[in-house]
């Protein structure tokens, strides 16, 4: 079996991809509007939710970043996964009920939407809309271009596709993930998402299987090798330490409920009762999904070590240097098939929004209605935005990094700073006021964005995420506490008290 | 109390934002943030954790005691005035010291592991790492228990859905005579 190693790796993939391609197929005969489209009728069952939201929360920076991180500075980035359990806990309290309600009250599609309703402001959709957009270039950018760099290293490995180029990779992968999301959108989107769940929890449990064993002494004694080395690395606070770890709890646990390709797949459950279910399964998923960031990357810092293994040239060469010398070739298979599932499940997530913001909000606050014929350009704007977005990682490639770098910038801490105060505590506090909104994301947006273009570095490894996170929460509840109570919608005021 | 929790939410992300500053400009530490590996490439060590901790201990383990303070909060905000009941604030007070209790717990091991240069394990990790990844991992788990099994009690009773439904059908009305 090991002789065709390469040619299981690439089987595994080519099924992957063609389930999704027949997914996609087999979803636009359900995609008959809009709201098919973006929020899938808001029809789907408590399984479907569950898998697709633990699934677009885990994007491939937990299968290639992840171990990355914890090869190269131990402990400290387990807070991002160990907060798991605490986010999604504060995200079902704060957002699934009042986002569900309010959708179905007012018929809303996406986030921004939710948002205009709450607080009867087109300029909080806009500025809503507007940090989705920028959001969702700047993460598309880096998944199509982390899924070509996977495509060309596994197809590079065999003879036919040797010198496979990546702007080929970029090609096929995202021509696959255009096909599915246009044909299908958001349904297609869902149904890949619960594959790709079950791949990413197989997967998971596997690995943690595997990694256990490669010391005799398991995991204790992989702790062990590490803590000889430098026992700071392998304590709570990792090598980043004390405060760099409790910005990541911060930033990744309550942020959590600011993700908007995350509190968009609320609003979509069929009945509201199904909340009950569904934050216990997403989060088991994640846990189990979860286990290949923790095991392969305690494993492969203490197998360099302790010189069972050469140095890596790059942190996050972890995963794959894992696999080619520790993992049976089917495992192997299952892996790179689920870190295309993680990438994927990310990306159609996040187009989905981009389109909803692009051709829905963004128009609905600059002239009070969308476009006509939504869906035609639904499918129209996913393909420009994919492309756009390919092109962006080719260009960040090949030229220039600053652009989707700061692009990069607008990514899950921007979101979590300008969208947790507006809609998780705006959601449950009728004192909220568009004064209080429009302030709290401004401020979060400029600090997210002169933090990363000035490349400030913040004492004890304070984040920009972590700072722009309470200052935006200080901002939008004082702001509001001083300013006018709002006069809110009889139809909003009696969601808000339910 | 509880009418009034979104301004105890306020003092604590205050409080977070003071913390925050007297972090910024307390004594710095050189490579407080990590340095490289004098060996291997691409990774990074801590190096002496006391004095990373020297100035900065007591603001941290505030810190993080704050933001558990915040996440309950939060978690009482999510749910309507009428059903934060006496069994649902003692629920979210027993979760808030169970979190307030692993992360003493975790903060204190590692301490004395500094102090004594030595640390028992649990499943695989040292003890105070433990703490952190079991600990925090399940220290959440009273939570969802709350929000899963107390769900028709606390989040989303029969009461609710009728008059969530009512309010559907008013506005499906409306919309119709319009």
């Amino acid at each position: 079996m090991e002789a065709y190693r390469q040619e299981i790796i690439v089987g595994s993939v080519v099924i992957y991809m063609l389930f999704c391609v027949a997914t996609g197929l087999w979803a636009m005969r359900r995609t008959h509007d809009s709201s098919d489209f973006f929020v899938a009728g808001r029809g789907l069952g408590p399984i479907v939710v569950a898998l697709a939201l633990f699934s677009s929360t885990l994007s491939g920076f937990g299968f290639v970043g992840g171990p990355g991180l914890v090869y190269s500075i131990g402990v400290s980035s387990f807070w991002m996964v160990v907060i798991s359990s605490t986010g999604y806990a504060v995200g079902f309290f704060l957002v699934a009920k009042r986002i569900r309600m309010i959708a179905e009250l007012r018929d809303c599609l996406s986030l921004p939407d939710v948002v205009a309703a709450r607080y009867g402001s087109d300029a909080v959709r806009f500025l809503i809309a507007l940090t989705i957009v920028l959001g969702v270039m700047g993460y598309l950018a880096t998944q199509i271009l982390a899924m070509a760099v996977v495509m060309q290293a596994i197809l590079s490995g065999t003879e036919t596709f040797a010198n496979i180029g990546l702007v080929s990779c970029v090609v096929i992968s995202s021509a696959v993930l255009i096909f599915y999301c246009v044909t299908g959108g958001i349904i297609a989107s869902v149904y890949t998402d619960v594959v790709q769940g079950f791949i990413m929890m197989i997967a998971g449990s596997l690995i943690l299987m595997t990694a256990v064993s490669v010391f005799d002494g398991g995991m204790q004694e992989a702790t062990a090798i590490i803590l000889a080395d430098d026992s700071e690395a392998i304590m709570p606070f990792g090598s980043a330490g004390v405060m760099a770890s409790l910005g990541w709890f911060f930033v990744f646990g309550l942020g959590l409920a600011g993700q908007p390709h995350l509190i968009t797949k609320m609003m979509m459950n069929k009945k509201m009762s199904d909340n009950r279910s569904i934050l216990p399964m997403s989060l088991f998923g994640y846990v189990m999904a979860a286990l290949l960031w923790i095991s392969i990357g305690i494993v492969m810092r203490a197998a360099v070590i302790d010189g069972v293994v050469e140095p890596l040239a790059l942190p996050d060469d972890a995963a794959s240097t894992f696999l080619s010398i520790f993992a049976n070739p089917l495992l192997a298979g299952v892996v790179f098939a689920g870190l295309f599932a993680a990438i994927m499940s990310t990306s159609d997530a996040f187009l989905n929004i981009g389109t909803a913001a692009i051709i829905h909000d963004i128009p609905k606050a600059l002239r009070g209605r969308s476009v006509d014929n939504e869906l035609f350009w639904a499918r129209v704007v996913t393909v420009l935005l994919a492309i756009v977005a390919a092109g962006f990682a080719l260009y960040s490639h090949y030229a220039d990094a600053t652009l989707v770098a700061l692009l990069g910038a607008f990514g899950w801490g921007t979101f979590a700073a300008s969208i947790f105060p507006v809609v998780a505590v705006g959601l449950n506090w009728r004192g909220a006021t568009v004064a209080g909104a429009v302030t709290a994301i401004s401020a979060a947006l400029l600090i997210n964005f002169v933090v990363q273009l000035a490349g400030m570095v913040l004492p004890y490894g304070i984040s920009g995420p972590l700072v722009a996170f309470v200052t935006s929460m200080i901002l939008f509840i004082g702001v509001s506490l001083l300013t006018k109570k709002p006069e809110l919608a009889p139809d909003i005021e009696k969601v808000l008290r339910i | 109390m509880t009418k009034h929790v979104i301004y105890w939410i306020f003092a604590v992300c205050l409080a977070m934002g003071l913390l925050l500053l007297m972090i910024g400009l307390a004594d710095t530490v050189p490579n407080a943030g990590g340095q490289p590996h004098p060996e291997y490439p691409g990774m990074v060590i801590g190096a002496d954790g006391a004095a990373r901790l020297a100035h900065i201990g007591s603001l941290a383990f505030l810190f993080n005691s704050l933001l558990l303070t915040l996440v309950v909060g939060l978690c009482v905000l999510g749910v309507s005035e009428r059903h934060r009941s006496r069994k649902f604030l003692a629920g979210m007070g027993g979760s808030w010291l169970l979190m307030l209790l692993i992360w003493w717990m975790m903060f204190s091991t590692h301490q004395e592991f500094l102090v004594m240069g030595e640390t028992g394990y649990f499943m695989g990790f040292p003890i105070p790492t433990a703490w952190q990844m079991y600990g925090t991992w399940l220290g959440a788990i009273p939570l969802i228990v709350m929000y899963s099994y107390g769900f028709r009690t606390f989040i989303y009773t029969h009461e609710d859905e009728a008059e969530f439904d009512a309010l559907l059908k008013h506005a499906s009305r409306s919309s119709q005579q319009e």
